[in-house]
């Protein structure tokens, strides 16, 4: 089920009027957050939330936004400071308090309801009466989706629609308790360009409603296109403000990393690539619309480009065998390769999963048992007996290679940033994995610091003589990262191209289906 | 393996020194939190409770040699079962058909054994026992059907199968060997006792030593077992030698707890287990073959409730066609007082063992304190009950708040603020992730 994106994000919409005399709908004011164990997530931070603007909140992960955007929902109550609801100073103490006056949240993954339908799921819990009139649901519904410019089936069930889309249920929802504040905490992060426009609109056309907006995403580009006020974030503290007329990514990436170096992430010294490592022929799986031909090289890095739905993630799962292989086959460094994921990894294949807490990772457990989980084998005595000191040494080994920032090893993994886990996912195969190594969405979540490291070290491990397949939404960062790039388009190889040789809008539009 | 030595790019600080003798050891101490430690306080206290009772009524001391056997060869074949049963809710699942599954294979035990002999007789319960486990893992795992489903199909029709081959009257055997295997008592001599207990102790101040080798694991709730199990050996050689002797279940119950804890802990099954029983999708996609994590407990706790079966059937040399009716739920009670997690990769058998001592010594005592054995159970229940609870609230002391914070507002963004500060002044090359 698709719907149709009918608003795109368009630049030409936003406000224009002086910024500073419009009314106040939110005033953060001098806001400090210490938490229990003497951590100070913000350090006095001062904003002001106008009605009609998007507001655009930038910063590393761990600059405070988070802890910004739950003190405004009402989920944290600040340390010090006050919050000016329209003029009145408020303590909200529960999320309840918030959206009662007048506050919505919509988080990168908001809970929905699978199992019921998108007009369900909208005015879930909405109040309104107790009788559910389906014919003023849907007259509503229909005028919903028009002030944002999306349209979608009110009757389908959400446990059959994209992220996207799911993406748009949860903006529905929120809107449907007709908010004055809308805070979007990183809403496009998991889901594919085409579907960011509609997101993007809806923001925009939000604005223009008079309703204030605010924009957390790490995706500059984004924030450069919608939002009218730009606030970056760094260490708890507001470090730069300004409006769309001075906006610069240039200036936002300055006030997002401070004095630290910028990674250069264009200078891309291409690899001789060497012998095939992996080679698909007419492999097709259980979940793949059309059979794949695909060769990688030995130090390579081959980039697939596609939109969601068009077969990227369940390539990746037939390689690895993750999914059932119903025809063709994969030849690993020349030799066939049959079976599970058990086999895939015997033979020296790893699979970096999209959702790393959900599929890459155990989150309770500590960063040295995640590391080795994948190893037991070779850091056991005899493959039966544990050997946690080898487990640790391998643990503290990668966390320095590859820069964790964490207490210790024996931190939860669910405590990590996003950049950090993943880096986790990473160890737990690069002492394991000669071969292979297919990484889906690999910097998905992950801050700008933390995706300069994992490109640098993905192009270390090609280096090393891996063949890497790589599956990133974010065409920029795939040409970037890529040797060369094959566009995926409902499930076929549609056209190759060189990374050197190939635009993003070129991309985009071979993505998409155009040649 | 590649063990690689080559510099990748970014590389800044490592990320922890060592840290300092304290620290290590305070990781133990934690062990002795309600949620970790629960079980062994409600035994405590209930053995309390008991002994003051009994003293103040006059009677004759709770806590002696023949009262605490009593308990203990009344708990030896629910307390294998739990050990069993803990297994597979680590592993994620649920088995209801144990006590079934015993009352067949103690049925087909006392049936054959006359004709066909002791050791084919107990051959053939266990194969059932295997065959039974092995019905219940392929329905759960290669079918795909709910194991509470499939194993409450088995507990029943197992049951079935019983009352027919009983044709639904008692049976009893000549032979008087599986009177034997239930009730030969052996006898641990106090010297070996106190030198078992100085093993033990010495085993703990290995352990101490080799915290100061690098990457040696922090200390754990284990180091204060160890020590504790050394005490009480040693008390117990000296002040009550007579618990020294045993039958035969009671042992095997020490040796099954003992085995089965170092195997969970020691061996990369073990770990395996946990994995899948944590996140099988992330086990599965790391190479673990989940298939095998998820299907042997059921086959283990299908030869183990068969040998519970023939223990239940020595210890009368007869069984009657609903016997142990209702032991599934007092083992998977005593694995939840033990604080195994009904989601699956949390357990620990010892401590589903001690679940079960507690829920015997609080019949025990309704029996010593002549206190109407139908009040038991709504005591039992509410302890149940309780000591989930209890569980329940201690997971959310200070220290995971954060998390219950987090879900309030059903974010999944990653926790960016809470150890951003402390972390950064170990890391100051880095400002974010």
């Amino acid at each position: 089920m698709r719907a149709a994106v009918v608003g795109a994000a368009n630049t030409s919409v936003r406000t224009s009027g002086s910024p500073s005399s419009a009314p106040i709908a939110l005033e953060i004011d001098e806001v400090t957050k210490t938490y229990p164990g003497g951590t100070r997530a913000l350090k006095g931070v001062s904003l002001q939330l106008r009605p009609g603007q998007v507001h655009g909140l930038v910063g590393a992960n761990g600059a405070g936004k988070s802890t910004l955007i739950k003190i405004i929902a009402g989920a944290e109550r600040p340390s010090s400071g006050e919050l000016r609801w329209q003029g009145t100073t408020v303590d909200w103490r529960r999320p309840a308090d918030a959206q009662a006056a007048g506050v919505a949240v919509v988080h990168q993954q908001s809970p929905v309801s699978p199992a019921l339908s998108v007009l369900e799921n909208v005015y879930l819990g909405a109040g309104a009466g107790a009788l559910w009139n389906p014919n003023r649901r849907q007259a509503d519904f229909a005028e919903l989706c028009a002030s944002i410019g999306f349209s979608i089936d009110p009757h389908a069930v959400v446990a059959s629609l994209s992220i996207g889309d799911r993406q748009m249920v949860s903006i529905l929802r929120a809107l449907a308790r007709r908010p004055q504040l809308m805070l979007l905490d990183e809403p496009t992060a998991s889901i594919t360009p085409a579907e960011r426009a509609g997101v993007l609109g809806a923001a925009r056309q939000l604005a223009l409603t008079g309703v204030a907006v605010v924009f957390v995403s790490h995706f500059l580009n984004e924030v450069t296109e919608i939002c009218d006020v730009v606030s970056v974030l760094r260490d708890g503290k507001l470090v730069d403000s300004f409006g769309a007329e001075e906006l610069t990514e240039e200036r936002m990436v300055t006030g997002i990393i401070g004095n630290r170096l910028r990674a250069v992430e264009s200078t891309h010294v291409a690899q001789q690539p060497g012998d095939p490592v992996l080679e698909l022929r007419r492999l097709r799986s259980t979940s793949m619309a059309a059979p794949v031909d695909l060769t990688v090289r030995s130090g390579e890095i081959v980039g697939l480009a596609g939109l969601l739905g068009s077969g990227r993630t369940e390539l990746l799962k037939a390689v690895f065998g993750a999914d059932r292989r119903t025809e063709g086959e994969v030849l690993v460094e020349g030799k066939p390769l049959s079976g599970g994921p058990a086999a895939a990894v015997k033979r020296g294949v790893a699979f970096v999963p999209e959702d790393r807490l959900a599929q890459g990772l155990i989150g309770d457990w500590e960063i040295w048992r995640n590391v080795s989980m994948a190893d037991l084998g070779s850091l056991s005595r005899r493959f039966l007996r544990l050997d946690p000191a080898a487990e640790r040494a391998r643990a503290a080994q990668a966390c320095a290679e590859l820069g964790v920032v964490a207490a210790s090893i024996d931190t939860p993994v669910r405590d990590l940033s996003g950049g950090n886990a993943q880096k986790v996912v990473f160890a737990k195969w690069i002492y394991k994995t000669h071969a292979v190594l297919l990484l889906d969405e690999p910097t998905a979540g992950v801050d700008v610091g933390g995706k300069a490291d994992l490109i640098m070290l993905i192009r270390a491990l090609a280096a090393r003589g891996m063949g890497i397949v790589v599956v990133l939404s974010e065409f920029e960062e795939l040409l970037s990262v890529a040797d060369r790039v094959v566009v995926l388009n409902r499930g076929a190889v549609t056209a190759g191209y060189r990374s050197d040789e190939v635009s993003v809008a070129e991309l985009t539009a071979a993505a998409g289906g155009l040649s | 393996m590649t063990t690689t030595t080559s510099n990748l790019e970014p590389t800044p600080a490592p990320v922890t020194d060592a840290p300092s003798a304290l620290a290590r050891i305070r990781p133990a101490l934690s062990g002795l939190r309600p949620q970790r430690a629960g079980v062994v306080y409600a035994l405590v206290l209930l053995v309390t409770v008991l002994v003051i009772a009994t003293a103040a009524k006059h009677q004759p001391a709770y806590l002696s040699s023949v009262n605490v056997s009593n308990i203990l060869s009344q708990s030896a074949p629910d307390a294998i079962l739990a050990v069993f049963m803990t297994v597979v809710l680590i592993s994620g699942n649920f088995d209801l058909s144990v006590a079934s599954v015993a009352a067949l294979a103690a049925a087909l035990a006392l049936k054959t054994i006359d004709s066909i002999g002791t050791a084919p007789a107990i051959v053939l319960a266990l194969a059932v026992g295997v065959a039974v486990g092995a019905i219940n893992a392929v329905l759960v795992q290669k079918i795909g059907v709910n194991a509470f489903i499939v194993t409450l199909g088995s507990m029943t029709a197992v049951r079935g199968i019983v009352l027919i081959a009983l044709g639904g009257q008692s049976v009893t055997a000549q032979s008087r060997s599986l009177v034997a295997l239930d009730s030969t008592a052996y006898r641990l001599p106090p010297v070996v006792a106190v030198l078992c207990g100085a093993l033990l102790l010495v085993l703990a101040g290995l352990r101490l030593r080799r915290l100061k080798e690098p990457n040696s694991p922090p200390l754990d709730g284990l180091f204060l077992v160890l020590i504790g199990c050394a005490v009480l050996l040693v008390v117990i050689a000296v002040s009550a030698p007579a618990l020294l002797t045993q039958p035969l279940p009671v042992w095997l119950m020490i040796w099954v707890t003992v085995g089965v804890a170092a195997a969970l802990r020691y061996l990369v099954p073990g770990r395996n287990l946990y994995a899948v029983g944590s996140n099988a999708e992330a086990a599965r996609l790391s190479g673990i073959n989940v298939d095998r994590y998820k299907m042997m407990p059921f086959v283990l706790t299908g030869l183990a409730s068969a040998g519970v079966g023939l223990l239940y059937a020595g210890r009368f040399n007869s069984v009657d066609p609903n016997g142990l009716t209702g032991t599934e739920l007092t083992v998977i009670a005593a694995a939840i007082l033990g604080g195994t997690s009904l989601f699956g990769g949390a357990g620990h058998v010892a401590k589903s063992v001690l679940g079960t001592v507690v829920l015997f010594t609080l019949s025990n005592g309704f029996n010593v304190l002549n206190l109407g054995s139908n009040y038991q159970y709504v005591v039992q229940g509410a302890v149940l009950v309780a000591a989930s609870a209890v569980y329940t609230i201690a997971a959310k002391s200070p220290a995971r708040r954060q998390h219950a914070d987090r879900t309030d507002i059903g974010s999944a963004a990653p926790p960016e603020a809470s150890t951003a500060d402390s972390v950064e002044s170990l890391h100051p090359a880095v400002s974010g992730s």
